[in-house]
């Protein structure tokens, strides 16, 4: 990663609303820190007040809520360049916790600074609530995903997810990525058992859907993968998407 | 002046949490919108749209959904009135689901361009929004869980909870008594139920006296018998009112 935290911050922004020179400036004069955590640390636990909100500089991490029994739900999947709990920049007690899938640099902006920002600049205030309705789209999808498809729908609804994330971000080809969760995360993240998570994997690798070794995966039939999970891109918002679907109706 | 009157719900709703100062209540009473109604189960919003106004509920229910390609529904979120029922659409360009009316809705449309240069120039109404699409954002994290991770039983009483709560902070129900529009195959779609499942379930609740249901009306018999069988915490509502 040759760019800073803050480019990085910036770039995602600006890939879908315009900022000015000055806005550009505020951003990058933002005060930060980088950390670098291990797999597992948690970012922020649900009940915490946040103090500081931050962008994922590399690794993965995932949201998570617990039930009363104590099962995890995994939320949705943090990628490099996103930002993590920009989702507590105005709320004060953490609904959910946030925990590192992978070894991982993260930077720390105080929410002070960022919610000074964000509401003097109105473009910058716009650009981030932006990216935040992005992640409820995301959300609206995976309600979507647990609630009314089946196992092997839901796990291939999962990988086109990340892929087509990922390559948005330039971090991986539609022909393959590295998949940092377990066969137990991913069965969080789905509402299954591990064991019909294997047993699925199993399915779309026997089927030549995707081919596995170990955690890399590669997509030997993207479009019949894409059919078998109902994946429609569209609720993604991809830059440039949105006026390519407006222009085909 | 009753065009404008219809934007005073929200007025108060997002009074209750941010500062507003005389002239942002007058700003957003001043929006102009355009009035419609909406009989039971009419598509305010479709998925694919090109997104040019957003709307905000005067009276009745509506709910967000998806399709799926073989025909299943999913309910994403029901609304209650002074909420907008599409508040990201003054951002995004096209709408990623569809919103339709439980039974018959009054609206005020505002345009987006309106809405958007009102964010712009206020940033306390910038801020009121911004609070309420992350509430929205936690109620969709909420969901996830319950579709995800409990059964049945605790799906339809968290459900159950959730909308009481939400109703009675409006000051729609009282008493535990609540007028309560939804059908069981809504419900079966909210939870990712089939509608016998959902049947079943709410006669358990019944049996155990947790609740009434009958003619559109909700009773909540046993408030904190309810929570915990819906494993409800109100934590993920953020106090909206």
């Amino acid at each position: 990663m040759d760019q800073s935290p803050l480019e990085m911050f910036l770039a995602d922004l600006r890939s879908h609303s315009p900022l000015s020179n000055d806005d550009r400036n505020a951003i990058l004069a933002l005060p930060m820190r980088l950390r670098q955590l291990d797999a597992g640390s948690y970012i922020i636990r649900e009940g915490d007040v946040p103090t500081h909100c931050c962008i994922l500089v590399t690794g993965f991490a995932y949201r998570q809520k617990f039930t009363g029994e104590g099962s995890r739900q995994i939320l949705s999947v943090c990628i490099p360049g996103d930002a993590i709990d920009f989702q507590n920049m105005f709320l004060d007690i953490s609904d959910h916790a946030v925990q590192l899938l992978t070894r991982s640099v993260i930077a720390d902006i105080p929410r002070e600074a960022l919610q000074d920002l964000v509401l003097a600049r109105p473009a910058i205030g716009v650009a981030v609530i932006h990216s935040t309705l992005i992640e409820a789209s995301i959300l609206r999808e995976w309600v979507v995903n647990v609630g009314r498809r089946d196992a092997r729908a839901r796990i291939a609804h999962i990988l086109c997810e990340f892929a087509v994330r990922l390559e948005a971000r330039s971090l991986a080809s539609k022909q393959g990525f590295e998949l940092p969760m377990t066969q137990e995360q991913l069965a969080d993240a789905t509402g299954l058992t591990p064991v019909h998570v294997n047993r699925v994997l199993k399915g779309l690798q026997a089927d030549g859907l995707i081919s596995r070794q170990r955690r890399n995966i590669q997509f030997t039939d993207w479009r019949a993968l894409q059919d078998t999970a109902d994946f429609n891109r569209r609720y993604l918002h991809l830059p440039g998407e949105d006026e390519l679907a407006v222009a085909a109706m | 002046m009753s065009d404008t009157n219809q934007l005073e719900p929200l007025v108060r709703r997002w009074g209750k949490r941010c500062a507003l100062s005389d002239t942002d209540r007058e700003a957003v009473l001043g929006l102009p919108v355009t009035r419609k109604s909406f009989s039971k189960d009419a598509y305010m919003v479709r998925e694919g749209q090109r997104t040019t106004e957003c709307t905000v509920l005067v009276r009745g229910f509506a709910y967000r959904q998806k399709l799926l390609s073989d025909g299943d529904r999913q309910i994403i979120s029901f609304h209650i009135p002074s909420e907008f029922v599409d508040l990201q659409n003054g951002v995004l360009e096209t709408a990623d689901h569809n919103v339709q009316s439980l039974n018959h809705c009054e609206v005020a449309a505002v345009p987006r361009s309106a809405l958007m240069d009102l964010a712009d120039a206020y940033p306390a109404i910038r801020l009121a929004m911004w609070i309420d699409t992350l509430i929205d954002s936690s109620v969709f994290r909420e969901w996830v869980v319950n579709v995800g991770r409990r059964d049945s039983r605790a799906r339809i009483a968290h459900l159950l909870c959730e909308l009481a709560l939400r109703l009675e902070r409006t000051g729609a129900g009282r008493d535990g008594i609540f007028n309560f529009p939804l059908t069981q195959e809504q419900l079966a779609d909210a939870t990712g139920l089939t509608a016998v499942h959902t049947n079943r379930t709410l006669q358990s609740l019944r049996r155990d006296n947790l609740i009434q249901l009958s003619n559109g009306t909700l009773r909540v018999l046993d408030w904190k018998g309810l929570c915990e069988v819906g494993d409800f915490d109100e934590l993920y509502l953020h106090q909206q009112i």
